[in-house]
């Protein structure tokens, strides 16, 4: 055994700072090892890093939709389709569809009509790729008592096993497209804007996530991707546009867009199409003979939340008589339409 | 004890980092897995899919209407129960008579106000005859059903007909079954004490507990 440089009680217990005692270099470098085996610990989670986790520097790059180019739009387009390929072996067409000029798209909602039977939300599902675990649904279906318009009491998760319940009506609640979008104001990169055509979008590679818009928005119309969204392949759906149904990562918000996928060719979106009762009407309100200008014009039309000032372009309405709210139901309890039962 | 008091900050660390690498409580995702969907919720074919054509198919033949009223004269009092089209019974509020709006002579068309015939692939005229207010508006189109493309310059516009989605011998417009509710993660607060369970969007599913379609 060596003998100490330090015999205790020798004088020099005093150990000037710059001299390390054997203990003191055991005790400290074994802390230094243990701390770094933590560090490696703590960034093991990185070892399980997938390509396509971290964006590659193209992305990281990519300007603000509004400030691209033609050029470079189209090249982010032709990289999503890629991506797209990649990761759900689909060949998707991704579009990047303009407003139309003279065109202001409004929806009516026949309150009168709606039974509730949720077919609309379903078809939003299949049209626009949100993720169906955790479940993103840009409708909700309220049912209410009949006589109280009081959406704070209620219900979007009826479970009947018929609608409509004859004490109750229904009010979808979907994107309400303000023209005056508390939504849009909030945000704090300007990720969300609204076109000519009165469509509020969002550019989800600009998006932080930060949820001040699901905050501001009176409607509860702005979904969160809490998680990777899953869908599977086969449920995805390969007409894609930039602005609505592209496949969204985690971590950025979304929202009804009236699937501008398809209503900026024309198309009429996807929970209009469903709807048995024919409830739902959509159209450009800039054109004196479309439906939702003559709805504007001669029904009786009231929106949602009128004193909060935002302008909606989703108007409810009702007819005078004739529909289910006025007729006794008794005769119609008999009538079932047999596709769910 | 002195060994334990001096070589303290490493073993924290590396309990630390044992607990870090063996992960010992695993992550259990409070997500819960898809509910199916069934495709009736998405078809966007109407309730109804009338034929639009005066046929009648009994034993695997088609017959036109006329083919047999023709030969077989109807009595004008139609109140009797039939003992022909016995599956058509007559739940129209006061229309209770089949010539209000089948023709008397030619049954291969429709009567209108005076006599004449409508053709039977055009029913809303019919219907207009006593639902004005609701002919106008499905004639404006806040009443019904367009498929297709709201700008017709653009694509094929298919305007659904009355008896599409009304069954013409019973006209209101039934129930249905509801399409699944609601599973996400934020979507309003939790039910009420007593109501929740299968709807609660943060409950954790294990092997034991898998989710049941909720219809």
């Amino acid at each position: 055994m060596a003998p100490p440089e330090n015999p205790p009680g020798a004088g020099g217990d005093v150990a000037r700072p710059a001299e390390v005692s054997r203990r003191g270099f055991l005790t400290q470098g074994a802390a230094a090892a243990a701390g770094l085996a933590a560090l490696a610990a703590a960034l093991s989670p990185l070892r399980h890093l997938k390509e396509g986790d971290l964006p590659t520097a193209e992305e990281f790059l990519q300007k603000h939709y509004k400030e691209m180019t033609a050029a470079e739009k189209a090249r982010v387009l032709g990289r999503i389709q890629e991506q797209v390929k990649k990761r759900y072996g689909v060949t998707s067409q991704v579009n990047d569809p303009p407003p139309l000029d003279g065109v202001e798209f409004v929806y009516g909602l026949n309150i009168s009509r709606c039974i509730g039977c949720r077919k609309c939300v379903h078809a939003c599902v299949a049209e626009n790729n949100p993720s169906r675990a955790p479940e993103i649904q840009y409708i909700r279906v309220l049912e209410m008592e009949k006589g109280s318009i009081d959406v704070e009491t209620a219900n979007h998760r009826y479970d009947a096993s018929q609608v409509p319940r004859p004490d109750k009506w229904y009010m979808p609640v979907q994107c309400h497209q303000c023209a005056n979008p508390p939504c849009v104001k909030v945000c704090p990169v300007e990720a969300t804007w609204q076109e000519p055509d009165g469509i509020t979008v969002i550019d989800y590679d600009w998006c932080i996530g930060c949820r001040y818009c699901e905050a501001a928005c009176p409607y509860w119309a702005r979904r969160f991707n809490f998680t990777e969204p899953q869908i599977e392949p086969d449920q995805l759906n390969p007409d894609l546009a930039y602005l609505s149904n592209r496949p969204r990562q985690k971590g950025v918000m979304e929202k009804c867009t009236f699937c501008l996928h398809r209503t900026r060719v024309g198309k009429l979106p996807a929970c209009l199409e469903v709807c048995p009762t024919g409830s739902r009407k959509f159209g450009n309100v800039l054109d004196p003979t479309s439906e939702v200008h003559y709805i504007l014009k001669h029904k009786r039309v009231f929106i949602l939340k009128a004193d909060v000032g935002t302008l909606p372009r989703f108007f409810y309405y009702f007819d005078e008589r004739g529909s289910r709210y006025h007729d006794p139901l008794e005769g119609a309890g008999q009538a079932t339409h047999g596709e769910g039962a | 004890m002195s060994f334990l008091r001096s070589f303290w900050v490493p073993l924290a660390l590396l309990a630390g980092a044992l607990v870090l690498v063996l992960d010992p409580v695993p992550f259990v995702s409070p997500v819960a897995r898809p509910v199916p969907v069934p495709d009736w919720a998405t078809n966007t074919n109407p309730v109804r899919q009338p034929k639009l054509v005066p046929h009648y198919v009994v034993a695997g033949f088609t017959y036109q209407c006329s083919d047999c009223h023709r030969i077989i004269p109807s009595p004008r009092e139609t109140q009797r129960r039939l003992t022909q089209h016995t599956d058509i019974e007559l739940n129209h509020g006061l229309n209770t008579r089949c010539f209000n709006c089948h023709h008397p002579h030619n049954r291969d068309a429709f009567v209108d106000d005076f006599g004449e015939e409508i053709p039977w692939n055009q029913p809303q005229q019919l219907c207009g005859k006593c639902h004005g207010p609701v002919y106008r508006d499905w004639e404006h189109g806040s009443h019904g059903r367009l498929n297709g493309y709201w700008d017709a310059g653009r694509g094929p516009q298919l305007k659904r007909r009355c008896i599409e989605c009304h069954d013409p011998h019973h006209p209101p417009f039934g129930s249905m079954t509801p399409a699944p509710g609601p599973d996400t993660l934020r979507m309003g607060p939790s039910l009420p004490p007593g109501h929740e369970g299968r709807r609660d969007p943060l409950r954790i599913y294990s092997a034991q507990a898998p989710p049941t379609a909720s219809h």
